[in-house]
């Protein structure tokens, strides 16, 4: 899953990670090459604060020790000198027993020299002329207190930048969420779409989704329309078409046939597979199948009506019923549910002695719809002759293929499965199996 | 029995016309929803067929408009619409019953008998049956303890309609408005004719006349 959310928050705390510690080392950078240009003053200002110590003796120079600084008298106090003039040399006694490292030129020396006791020190070189003679001298200073604070500081800095990363992070993170609302709003109206929930998406949406939202909107309307507008021209052709049949038919019981049952016959036989083909056919092409995604039917709504059609067309000698859960719905068109059951359960009372059932259950996210009646039953090795294509097992009782075989079609559509098993009731039982809805959303 | 017969198709009409008055129903014919709105309400039918794709008026806002108006004829609406959907939203709009096209003519007639007894309160029975008599429809012959004994289309016309209402006292007009369609001259003799005919071939106890008021059907078990 690639998430706006999680991207946005990615790119950002990089960014934010790489240029937070660029500045940071940088400035660190800066603010210690000044604080050792100061440093290096100093020290030029001990060094010629030595000189000025340097007087003449009778063997030549001497170090006048009342005025070198208290810090070099002390024994590793950090402060350190050392005076060459000639071979003969003078060292601060702060030094104690260790030797200062001496650079090779005068100025500060680049790196930090190791001094006594682990300090580091920071090393300064100064070449003078006095008193006739050339000398050097070297002065140093401990380093260490410095890098010390330098490491706090950058602890500090580091847990603050840390704490401030996390901070955008979170605020970004807060905006993002806020920004994205109206997505993550169109995508629970799309799942709702899905469970049949609701018609349309708002179209009171951000500029950004405007188009989005609308052409969803115009696509799921067009659809609706040219569904209904088929479904319009089909009962149109099937008026035009059945009118003249109905007509034939009919004229088909005149007298005047009577001198000829054969012609009768025929023409009865043919007028019937017209008839058959034209209702298959039709039949088949209103099928919404699986285009809308908002369809559903909701078993306690639809259900009463068509039991009470059931029964008024069969009469009160066969006893209906229905069991389905409260609120349980079946996500595909109205219309073709409808179909589905009223064929399947026309089929069973015209077989029943007296019960016909139906049972709606849900099951692992998908339907499953039995039919139960108390009629013959069909044999185990002809149950699959009867969901073939127009077949009749009795020419008696009509419309039993061609019932099955619009059953079989919608099913198909729906990409279920039908079975014919052995009823409890003793009779028949159809049963359907759907997978849940092609949009991937299943019964809320 | 005087049904109305609502259908734009003209071939199919003249077939069910004649197939209806064989059957000794009286039809009257219109091929307009509107037509059809005022004349269904005003005239005392038995039975209203009804086709629902007509000109004028679509059939079901036809249907429910009746249903509203406090109409209580039966309905049998004659459809090429066949989808179940469709028949539910016929029954609804309050049909009594939903014959899909094409349709055997013997398939019709059934329908017609079975809800014309129904909407008269009377079991579903194969035969018409009321005070010990037994109507054969499709033959238009009476049953009468074992004897079987032929009618006459009036005749037939006119028992019918007694033994869907029997015990009730039946003016002559009201017999008139019910056995003829609206285009035949009534004529009260002819009714007193076939009614002393019938009395001829079941029994003089058979009808009884109320002086001023009209006819009762008693049967022969009364």
């Amino acid at each position: 899953m690639r998430s706006i959310q999680r991207r946005l928050g990615l790119g950002l705390g990089g960014a934010l990670l790489v240029v937070g510690l660029l500045l940071a080392q940088t400035s660190l950078w800066l603010f210690e090459s000044g604080l050792r240009r100061y440093l290096e003053d100093n020290l030029r200002d001990d060094s010629e604060a030595l000189l000025a110590a340097l007087v003449r003796g009778q063997n030549g120079p001497q170090l006048d020790e009342s005025r070198v600084g208290p810090a070099f008298q002390q024994p590793l106090s950090g402060h350190y000198f050392h005076i060459d003039v000639d071979g003969k040399t003078w060292r601060s006694r702060s030094l104690w027993d260790s030797t200062l490292p001496l650079p090779e030129k005068p100025g500060l020396m680049e790196a930090l020299a190791n001094g006594p006791q682990a300090q580091q020190l920071l090393v300064y070189r100064a070449d003078y002329r006095r008193l006739g003679r050339s000398l050097s001298i070297t002065v140093a200073q401990d380093y260490t207190p410095i890098l010390d604070s330098f490491r706090r500081v950058r602890i500090v800095g580091l847990a603050l930048g840390a704490g401030a990363l996390l901070l955008i992070l979170l605020l970004q993170r807060l905006t993002v969420r806020r920004a994205l609302r109206p997505l993550e709003r169109a995508r629970v109206q799309i799942a709702q779409l899905q469970d049949g929930r609701r018609g349309t998406l708002d179209s009171d949406v951000p500029d950004e989704l405007e188009p989005l939202v609308r052409q969803i909107n115009h696509l799921l309307e067009h659809t609706e329309q040219t569904l209904q507008r088929s479904r319009n021209a089909l009962g149109n052709l099937g008026h035009a078409l059945k009118t003249p049949l109905a007509v034939l038919v009919s004229l088909l019981a005149r007298s005047e046939f009577d001198a000829h049952p054969a012609l009768r016959q025929t023409l009865r036989e043919q007028l019937e597979q017209i008839e058959q083909r034209l209702a298959r056919e039709l039949g088949r092409a209103r099928l919404a199948g699986e285009v809308l995604p908002g369809a559903q039917f909701v078993c306690a709504r639809e259900l009463p009506a068509l039991f009470a059609t059931l029964q008024m067309i069969h009469g009160q000698a066969c006893v209906l019923s229905w069991e389905a859960e409260p609120h349980l719905s079946i996500q595909r068109d109205r219309e073709d549910v409808l179909e589905l059951l009223g064929n399947l359960l026309d089929n069973a009372c015209k077989w029943a002695d007296s019960k016909v059932r139906l049972q709606v259950l849900e099951a692992r996210g998908g339907i499953v719809l039995l039919i139960d009646d108390d009629g013959p039953g069909i044999e185990t090795s002809r149950r699959d002759d009867v969901l073939g294509r127009g077949v009749r097992l009795d020419e008696q009782v009509s419309g039993h293929g061609l019932g099955l075989s619009i059953v079989r079609d919608i099913v198909e559509a729906w990409r279920g499965h039908v079975d014919l098993l052995d009823s409890p009731l003793g009779g028949l039982r159809v049963s359907i199996r759907l997978p849940a809805s092609a949009g991937g959303a299943g019964p809320s | 029995m005087r049904l109305l017969l609502v259908e734009d198709s003209v071939p199919l009409a003249d077939e069910l016309i004649a197939d209806l008055t064989a059957k000794g129903y009286a039809v009257d014919w219109l091929a307009d929803g509107r037509d059809a709105l005022y004349q269904g309400a005003s005239e005392p039918y038995d039975l209203i067929i009804l086709d629902l794709g007509l000109p004028g008026k679509p059939g079901l806002e036809l249907l429910a408009e009746w249903r509203a108006g406090g109409l209580s004829v039966p309905v049998l609406i004659l459809t090429a619409r066949g989808s179940w959907a469709e028949r539910i939203d016929g029954l609804k709009a309050g049909a009594d019953d939903y014959v899909t096209k094409p349709f055997h003519p013997e398939e019709l007639q059934l329908r017609i008998q079975a809800l014309l007894r129904r909407s008269h309160g009377l079991a579903n029975q194969p035969h018409l049956e009321a005070s010990g008599l037994q109507l054969n429809e499709s033959e238009q012959t009476v049953s009468l303890e074992n004897r079987v004994t032929e009618l006459t289309a009036g005749e037939f016309r006119l028992l019918r309609y007694f033994m869907l209402h029997p015990g009730q006292i039946l003016s002559k007009t009201r017999l008139a408005e019910h056995l003829y369609d609206g285009e035949t001259e009534r004529d009260s003799n002819v009714l007193e004719v076939h009614v002393n005919r019938l009395r001829g071939k079941l029994g003089r106890e058979v009808i009884e006349t109320r002086r001023g008021q009209g006819y009762r059907f008693a049967g022969i078990k009364a």
